[in-house]
């Protein structure tokens, strides 16, 4: 059985069929990746339409919270194994948007994050490199973020609904801002 | 002499007596409909080929000869009618439908007299009988009005093919003296090669009641409605039995065999037979064009059957060996396959209450038995192996290359790949897609209705793979007009003129392959089933967005790129023929009526005026 | 016996539809990666694909889901094996053409029906779309079979083989010029390449048909195209060019006009659904139509 999860584990790495979350600036970044420049698809990475084909979560840069919320609907929706790619610098500390009020500052508290691209820009070589890295860390069976997300699913429910009640609005009828007003 | 022929029409009419009595108590009239049916079917067992009677009746001092003949055609109608009859008037027991038993038994009683008859006086009141009582039967469907003024514009065609058959009917009798359609049609026959021309006007005149019935082009405008808005139960036995009416007439005709005699021909055809094959196949394509655009599935079904009757006519016109036994071939798998999908729509139109495509979706998860009854029924429909409906399509397109008529060729496949849209259309719109809340306590059929789905879902099947059963007796009725029969191999075969299909192997193909289907998608990884909810929707959460299972179900104009391109051809409209003789007819009738004001004047003057003709005429004479 | 010998050449045929069609498919992203002047996937990608795919988890919408998509392959692994492939002809009595194409009409029944019971809208759109597109090419392909059809008196593709037989000139490629080149365009459509493939237009309606297929659905998806591919350009080998004497004549006669379509492919842009279906009924059916007249004529 052992053999059989490895060598299904070697095709993964492999084939590595991506969804990118395109609302940050670092989406500019992809389509040199994918194109004749740079040509990702010699990795097997080939950009998929919906979530319930993809493999790897891509998302380019900062999330507001209103995105997140989708990014979670998004996540929930592929199947296992699956992998999240946090690209650029606000995934992992916020990046400018530091002191948003609206913006995410760590990924990974919503989701498990697997791998993340440092820089602001990354480069495409260090997408390429990250998708190289993830491959090694399927291989060696240390990439189960999805694993992690069911485990602690509690732990990420609670952290999501802390931001995602800030996206309710605070006036409740449209009344009700005539009458303050 | 065999005087259960004669029984063969009484029974239906003594059990229609009795329902039409009993008529206030639902469940007894459907009983009686269906023990008939059963009784009539038993009667058949006891019919076989050759079997004749004749009798005179005495009608106001005049002798009117009355014979029964049973033909190889006959017998194969007379089983497959009855036997679908029974079948759906099993069906109609548990149904609240307002179909009323008693004229479906008139209808049964029409159907054998038709069938078995040998003179013309029966075969002209056996039809007017049967016009009529289906005509009173598709009052009562779920919309009145609207079946109402079916029901009406039915009766104005049905009584313009009856004057048409009258007419050709005493012709003939003026010209022979006989009523019998055996002696007739040899006499036709014989002053074919003399007198050509009169020869097809006399069988036109019968061909215009035979199209009409059967619903041909030009003459098809009344099907879609009548089949759409007759009670639901009705509808099957109008599109699979009652469409072929017209069918056994063309075939009564068609031996006279213009072919050798004198007549031009046409790629080896002659120019009627021709015309003939080209307005079948106009028929099936404007039958599969306008179904594509229906809202109305009974609408859509109705075009459908349309377009099958249409390949029918093409497929007989022929008159080839291939021809006719394809043509009688798919006049049977065209009764199994629409009886199964009428029966289905009368089932899911009496548990969701509503016939719109529109308003329907998802229904599988709640009728399974009939959402497989209906898969199975647009699988045959659309030709696809291993079902029925495939072996005779198969045929019709080998009997046209055979002919060279390669156009005809190409325009009927068009029909038949334009047929699995619609159908997909209609299949997707009822049983896939999301199932809206209002379904929520939509429940399967009751056990009688799942009874008959098995039963016709097995039916589909078993006829498919073993066609030999149906080529057989289609072999006999071809020999029997005067042609070479195919030759059937087996069983399980469907032998071409150009190759054979094995159609139990193509069986166990389909179901070898079928089981390493299913063996790599069980030993694979894991799935789970989700809600229809949790779908697609771009990253956007469905509950935020206001999202209802109608408004992300895909049935409005299913076919948008294929109206746009159909769009310059439906400003020719063929009912607006028929409308405008309609307009015609009531400002004539109105006119006549402004003579006949209430005054007595007038009529004395009318009566002075004539007296006055009659006198001049009379010196004159 | 002589059953479980045809059975296990069935499978054979079946085993090598969906390798060879892998293989194509390969080999096709490669071609086009170099079109683009990009180093592209190896050619083996999508065995490597299909396994993964295979191994991963997914989501099902019902057993309608499950059939329909387990239908879609299993009925085109169904007609491969009548089809005759170079010396294997495992049925040459019953190798009827037509019958194959409407045995290829069950795996489209199938598919539709799976993933339109899915419930998403883009799914039968996509479906819609590749059956209004199905209605277009239909038509010229079912005017070349006829041509064929008269042309040598025989509707079985063992036959038509047999009427090809000595040397390239006999072959109906040469002899039905017109009717080839219809054929050709024919089978871009089929294939759903470009400029055909609204059906998965994967920026319109998130890839149509496969929107909501994961996992393994989507394997079954992969190995449906693969035996598509496979199955429509036998079809086309043993209509123009003649057959095969073996296997592997046959495969690269396969890979000829599956070249054509990649680079056809390659370069073109999408059409519009109806643009699709009026370019199919111009084009290719007036070919296909001034063929049959020479044929009939």
């Amino acid at each position: 059985m052992s053999e059989w999860k490895e060598l299904a584990d070697y095709f993964r790495g492999r084939s590595m069929w991506m969804l990118h979350y395109c609302t940050g600036c670092g989406a500019i970044e992809l389509p040199p990746t994918m194109t004749s420049r740079w040509d990702m698809e010699r990795f097997g990475v080939v950009p998929m339409a919906t979530p319930r084909q993809a493999d790897i979560l891509l998302i380019t840069g900062y999330l507001s919270i209103k995105s997140l919320k989708r990014v979670v609907y998004t996540y929930e929706q592929m199947s296992a194994p699956k992998w999240v790619l946090g690209f650029g610098s606000c995934t992992i500390n916020g990046g400018i948007y530091w002191d948003s009020y609206s913006v995410i500052k760590r990924l990974d508290k919503y989701i498990p994050v697997d791998l993340y691209i440092a820089g602001c820009m990354p480069r495409p070589e260090a997408i390429l490199d990250s998708f190289v890295k993830l491959r090694e860390l399927i291989k060696k069976g240390e990439a189960k973020g999805y694993e992690k997300y069911v485990k602690n699913f509690e732990w990420y429910k609670a952290n999501q609904d802390k931001v995602f009640r800030r996206t309710t609005p605070v006036l409740k009828k449209p009344e009700e801002v005539t009458k303050s007003a | 002499m065999n005087s259960n022929l004669i029984w063969l029409v009484f029974t239906p009419l003594i059990g229609s007596a009795i329902a039409a009595i009993l008529y206030n108590y639902k469940f007894l009239d459907r009983l009686i409909t269906f023990s008939t049916f059963a009784i009539t079917l038993f009667l058949v067992f006891g019919t076989h080929v050759g079997q004749t009677y004749s009798m005179n009746l005495n009608f106001m001092g005049r002798m009117i000869p009355l014979s029964w003949n049973v033909t190889h055609l006959s017998i194969f109608m007379l089983y497959i009618s009855i036997v679908f009859g029974t079948i759906l008037t099993f069906y109609s027991l548990m149904d609240r439908s307002r179909m009323k038993g008693f004229l479906l038994l008139l209808i049964l009683a029409a159907n054998n007299w038709i069938f078995t008859t040998n003179d013309m006086v029966g075969f002209f009141f056996a039809w007017e009988l049967m016009g009529w009582a289906s005509i009173v039967s598709v009052l009562g469907g779920r919309k009145e009005r609207k079946s109402r003024h079916a029901a009406l514009y039915y009766a104005l065609m049905s009584i313009g093919g009856s004057y048409s058959m009258f007419f050709g009917l005493f012709t003939l009798w003026r010209l022979t003296g006989s009523f019998s359609i055996s002696s007739n049609l040899a006499y036709l026959s014989s002053i074919v090669g003399v007198h050509p021309w009169w020869v097809l006007g006399i069988v036109s005149l019968f061909f215009v009641t035979f199209m009409i019935k059967a619903g041909i082009f030009p003459f098809h405008t009344w099907v879609p409605m009548a089949y759409a808005y007759a009670p639901d139960t009705f509808t099957p036995f109008l599109s699979a039995v009652m469409s072929k009416y017209g069918i056994y007439g063309m075939l009564l005709f068609l031996p006279i065999s213009l072919m050798e005699k004198g007549m031009p021909t046409v790629f080896g055809l002659p120019w009627v037979n021709y015309i003939f094959v080209w307005i079948g196949v106009i028929t099936a394509v404007l039958g599969t064009v306008l179904a594509f655009f229906q809202d109305d599935v009974k609408k859509l079904f109705a075009y459908s059957s349309l377009s099958n009757l249409g390949y029918i006519v093409a497929a007989i016109s022929l008159f080839t060996s291939v021809g006719v036994t394809a043509g009688i071939y798919h006049a049977f798998n065209h009764l199994l396959f629409k009886g199964a999908l009428f029966i289905t729509l009368a089932a899911v139109i009496s548990r969701s209450g509503t016939s719109k495509l529109s308003e329907m979706g998802g229904l599988w998860k709640k009728m399974p038995v009939t959402f497989f009854t209906f898969f199975i029924g647009i699988a045959s429909a659309a030709g696809i192996p291993p079902f029925n409906g495939f072996g005779s399509k198969w045929l019709i397109y080998q009997s046209m290359i055979k002919q060279h008529l390669l156009f005809a060729t190409i325009l009927l496949f068009l029909a038949s790949t334009g047929a699995f849209l619609y159908l997909f259309k209609a299949f997707h719109s009822i049983f896939l897609g999301q199932l809206s809340h209002n379904y929520d306590n939509v429940k399967e059929v009751p056990v009688i209705g799942q009874i008959v789905e098995y039963l016709l879902m097995f039916a589909m099947i078993f006829f498919g793979i073993q066609p030999g059963y149906i080529l057989r007796p289609v072999g006999l009725i071809v020999k029997s007009v005067g042609l070479n029969p195919l030759a059937v191999m087996g069983n399980g075969y469907v032998t071409g003129m150009f190759s054979n299909v094995d159609m139990p192997l193509i069986g166990w193909s389909l179901a070898i392959s079928f089981v390493f289907g299913f063996i790599l998608f069980f030993i694979s990884a894991k799935h789970k089933y989700v809600s229809q909810e949790d779908n697609y929707t771009a990253g956007q959460i469905p509950q935020d967005w206001g999202l209802t299972p109608e408004t992300y179900q895909f049935s409005w104009k299913f076919y948008e790129p294929m109206e746009k391109l159909f769009a310059p051809f439906y400003r020719i409209k063929i009912d607006g023929f028929f409308r405008g003789l309609g307009d015609w007819t009531r400002i004539t009738g109105s006119a006549v009526k402004q003579v006949f004001v209430g005054n007595a004047q007038i009529y004395t003057l009318f009566a002075v005026v004539g007296l006055i003709i009659l006198v001049i005429a009379g010196w004159v004479a | 016996m002589m059953f479980f010998l045809k059975l296990i050449q069935s499978i054979g045929v079946g085993a090598l539809s969906i390798s060879v069609g892998l293989l194509f498919m390969g080999i096709g992203r490669k071609i086009t990666a170099r079109i683009h002047r990009r180093y592209g996937p190896p050619a083996i990608q999508n065995f490597i694909d299909v396994f993964k795919l295979f191994s991963k988890n997914s989501i099902s919408h019902g057993f309608a889901y499950d059939l329909g998509i387990i239908a879609g392959t299993s009925a085109l692994l169904a007609a491969v094996v009548f089809l005759p492939v170079g010396q294997i002809n495992l049925f040459p009595a019953n190798s009827s053409l037509i019958m194959i194409l409407y045995l290829m009409t069950m795996a489209y029944l199938g598919m539709a029906m799976g993933v339109s019971s899915s419930g998403n809208p883009n799914a039968t759109i996509g479906i819609s779309r590749a059956l209004t597109m199905m209605m277009g090419y239909k038509v010229p392909f079912a005017a070349v079979i006829f041509s064929v059809y008269i042309f040598a008196r025989t509707g079985s593709l063992t036959n038509i083989i047999a009427a090809q037989s000595g040397g390239l000139l006999n072959w109906n490629m040469i002899r039905l010029p017109f009717g080839f080149i219809a054929a050709e365009i024919a089978l871009q459509g089929m294939l759903g390449e470009k400029p055909f493939d609204m059906a998965i237009a994967p920026a319109e309606i998130a890839s149509g048909p496969m929107v909501e297929m994961s996992g393994k659905y989507l394997g079954f998806g992969m190995l449906q195209h693969a035996v598509g591919i496979f199955l429509e350009t036998g079809i086309m080998v043993n209509l123009f060019m003649g057959g095969a004497p073996n296997v592997w004549i046959f495969v690269i006669k396969q890979f000829e006009l599956f070249f054509i379509a990649l680079l056809v492919n390659a370069i073109l842009p999408r059409f519009r659904v109806e643009e699709g279906v009026s370019f199919m009924w111009k084009i290719p059916l007036l070919l296909g139509v001034i063929q049959a007249l020479i044929v009939v004529l």
